[in-house]
């Protein structure tokens, strides 16, 4: 698995090196946000960490670069400023995790690693439902053509309704998907949730049989 | 009190002036009277005595003899208080009320025009004596010719008149000090309100005088408002020191964290302990500081207002994105269009704070929730964890952490900062229990400056 590290504190740029060569990953390091986005642009990376206070070209302009070039590699944001709408700002160009400085070396690396078991070992990468198209590498969703935003929880719930093609999934179904054991509690998360989900997308993507569950549209 | 006091200051000093002028005045007016009173009793005793060389004959053996006695019922009667007194070398004529006594005769009268002069008359009384010598044909020698009035009734309408001015002049002196009092009042009113508005100043470090509406107080106010410049800029400069500070401490604190790292791998877990310790102590301290940095920037905002339902939906997906919030569902029930006193960069900080914190605590769904009515706007952050105990809520609500206090009790800064921020904006938060089972943080803003528009 390949790493790239983009950090211009020399002493944190090698102790993520060793940590994360010590996690089992191949790791690049860059210094400076120039660098950081020729070598994401031109190498296919596992995960990358990326410090947004780069020097010459800001964390956040090189993320949004990749993503404009269509560089899907999930992102790992680190950051010493920590502040809400820098983190608002990182997600939304396309960061999929961050992390404010100071960090734990050893959280860091559980936090690459689980970016990394996100985006692999999806058999089909992409479900359609309907309007809906579900990225299961990415797990990104499009709506009608354009890009939508839903959670891994939203994500993980429709993806489960797409693949029973069309039978009722009773909410304890569900919540024993998403959660794992469950008990009375999690069939109100799961209403929930799906509350959510009928806002963003109508009320007619996920219809209610009463006394049997929830169906996703799929016409 | 009296000595520092400017308004009794004023008063005193009015009240000594004002007696000191009435008192000149008392003096003065008590002198005119009396010279008003000697001028009539001259005039009276000169017409009097016109009259009475008027009626002055001399019979044949050359004895002076009045053809007419002075009508004043004061001459009849014996020490009346009134007399008169004719002498000549061959003989005196006096009134009636000279009874036995006669008028001191004085060596030279005058003999052009009348004199009025003080003598000590006869029943031992203090008399104004008018006299002139008088010739009253050319055949008989001249003869002086006396008026004497007692001064006693003088007296007594001098002291009476002086006693009743001094009524009247303490009567004015107690309406003018009156006046002074209410002059010193007004005066000093412009002074009260830059008080007033002292206090907002002292409230907030923004605040600033409004100007004077007088001409005289406007330079106070100028001045004040320069020092509270000066003030609020040294405060400015003092904070973003600190923030540069825990900024700049940012990235050593994250090398240091790496040497503990290698002092674990190298053996030494109890050395490494403790210096993870230390640092997650340091940490909360730059958190803290960095955290009022951001309040100080939202107090130098002043008045601003954005949509909450945006921002919940962004802090929601970026919590959506971290290992806790990826198996969370965010709930928001937020009306669109409904705006907070808050402006979009602390409405995200301080959703954020508590997004991030209901998180930390849920189970399985974090919700938050707005409604607004009237001059009123309420929103409510919940998770479905164990909720915070009664005690430590109670303990909480009463005093409430500081972002200094939150390491010694192990709290997170989520809360605190929550509040200061809903605090800078003229809200309340208040902890509960929510009915999804864990805690319940309740923002309420009273009358905001924008009325919120519930239509979605």
């Amino acid at each position: 698995m390949r790493c790239l590290v983009a950090e211009d504190e020399p002493h944190i740029r090698a102790d993520l090196e060793v940590a994360l060569q010590a996690a089992g990953f191949l790791v690049d390091q860059v210094g400076d946000g120039e660098a950081a986005w020729y070598q994401g642009d031109v190498e296919d990376y596992d995960a990358v960490v990326l410090d947004l206070g780069l020097p010459r070209l800001d964390g956040l302009s090189v993320l949004r670069r990749w993503r404009k070039a269509g560089r899907a590699f999930p992102v790992l944001i680190v950051s010493a400023r920590g502040d809400w709408t820098e983190k608002v700002e990182g997600i939304e160009a396309g960061a999929d995790d961050y992390l404010a400085k100071p960090f734990q070396m050893g959280e860091l690396v559980a936090r690459v690693r689980a970016l990394v078991r996100r985006g692999a070992g999806k058999l089909s990468p992409v479900v359609e439902a309907g309007a809906l198209r579900l990225d299961t590498l990415r797990m990104t969703a499009t709506f009608e053509g354009a890009p939508a935003r839903v959670s891994p929880l939203e994500f993980r719930l429709l993806d489960y309704l797409a693949h029973q093609s069309g039978r009722a999934v009773p909410a304890g179904e569900l919540a024993d998907h998403l959660y794992g054991a469950s008990d009375s509690a999690d069939a109100n998360a799961i209403e929930a949730i799906v509350a959510r989900l009928r806002r963003k997308f109508g009320s007619d993507l996920i219809r209610t049989r009463r006394g049997f569950g929830y169906v996703l549209e799929t016409e | 009190m009296t000595r520092h006091s400017l308004r009794w200051r004023l008063l005193l000093a009015a009240a000594a002036g004002i007696l000191l002028a009435l008192a000149l005045a008392w003096l003065f007016m008590t002198l005119l009277f009396e010279r008003h009173l000697e001028r009539r009793l001259e005039a009276e005793m000169t017409r009097d005595a016109l009259g009475l060389v008027s009626a002055l004959v001399f019979d044949a053996r050359g004895q002076p003899r009045l053809q007419a006695e002075p009508g004043d019922p004061r001459l009849d009667k014996p020490a009346g208080g009134y007399y008169w007194q004719v002498s000549t070398a061959s003989g005196v004529l006096r009134s009636r009320s000279l009874w036995d006594s006669a008028l001191p005769v004085p060596v030279a009268a005058p003999a052009d025009d009348w004199r009025l002069r003080d003598a000590t008359g006869p029943f031992g009384r203090d008399l104004a004596v008018l006299e002139r010598e008088v010739v009253v044909d050319a055949d008989h020698p001249a003869v002086v010719v006396q008026f004497a009035q007692d001064r006693a009734p003088l007296a007594d309408a001098r002291s009476e008149f002086g006693r009743e001015l001094a009524l009247f002049l303490a009567a004015l002196w107690a309406v003018l000090l009156a006046a002074a009092w209410l002059q010193v009042r007004v005066g000093l009113r412009p002074l009260a309100r830059v008080r007033g508005d002292l206090e907002l100043l002292e409230q907030s470090p923004d605040a600033r005088l409004p100007p004077a509406r007088l001409r005289e107080v406007q330079p106070l106010v100028d001045s004040i408002n320069a020092l509270a410049d000066a003030r609020q800029k040294d405060l400015a400069q003092a904070r973003r020191r600190a923030a540069d500070l825990a900024h700049g401490l940012k990235t050593p604190l994250a090398a240091l964290a790496a040497q503990s790292r290698r002092a674990r791998e190298a053996g030494a877990a109890e050395a490494a302990d403790g210096m993870d310790r230390a640092l997650a102590a340091v940490n909360l301290v730059v958190e803290g500081e960095l955290a009022r940095a951001r309040l100080s920037r939202l107090a130098q905002a002043g008045r601003a207002s954005a949509e909450a339902q945006p921002v919940v939906e962004r802090v929601a997906n970026v919590l959506e994105h971290t290992e806790r919030g990826e198996a969370l569902v965010f709930a928001s029930e937020v009306p669109a269009g409904l705006r907070l006193p808050l402006g979009e960069e602390h409405l995200a900080e301080l959703f954020g704070a508590l997004m991030e914190n209901a998180a930390r605590h849920a189970r399985r769904q974090v919700r938050v929730t707005a409604t607004a009515g009237a001059g009123w706007t309420r929103v409510q952050v919940e998770d479905d964890g164990e909720g915070m105990d009664a005690a430590r809520m109670a303990a909480w609500q009463a005093d409430g952490e500081r972002f200094d206090q939150v390491s010694a009790t192990g709290g997170g800064l989520g809360l605190p900062i929550a509040r200061d921020l809903v605090q800078a904006s003229g809200g309340t938060l208040q902890l509960g229990r929510s009915p999804l089972g864990g805690l319940q943080v309740s923002l309420e803003w009273v009358a905001a400056g924008t009325p919120p528009n519930t239509q979605g």
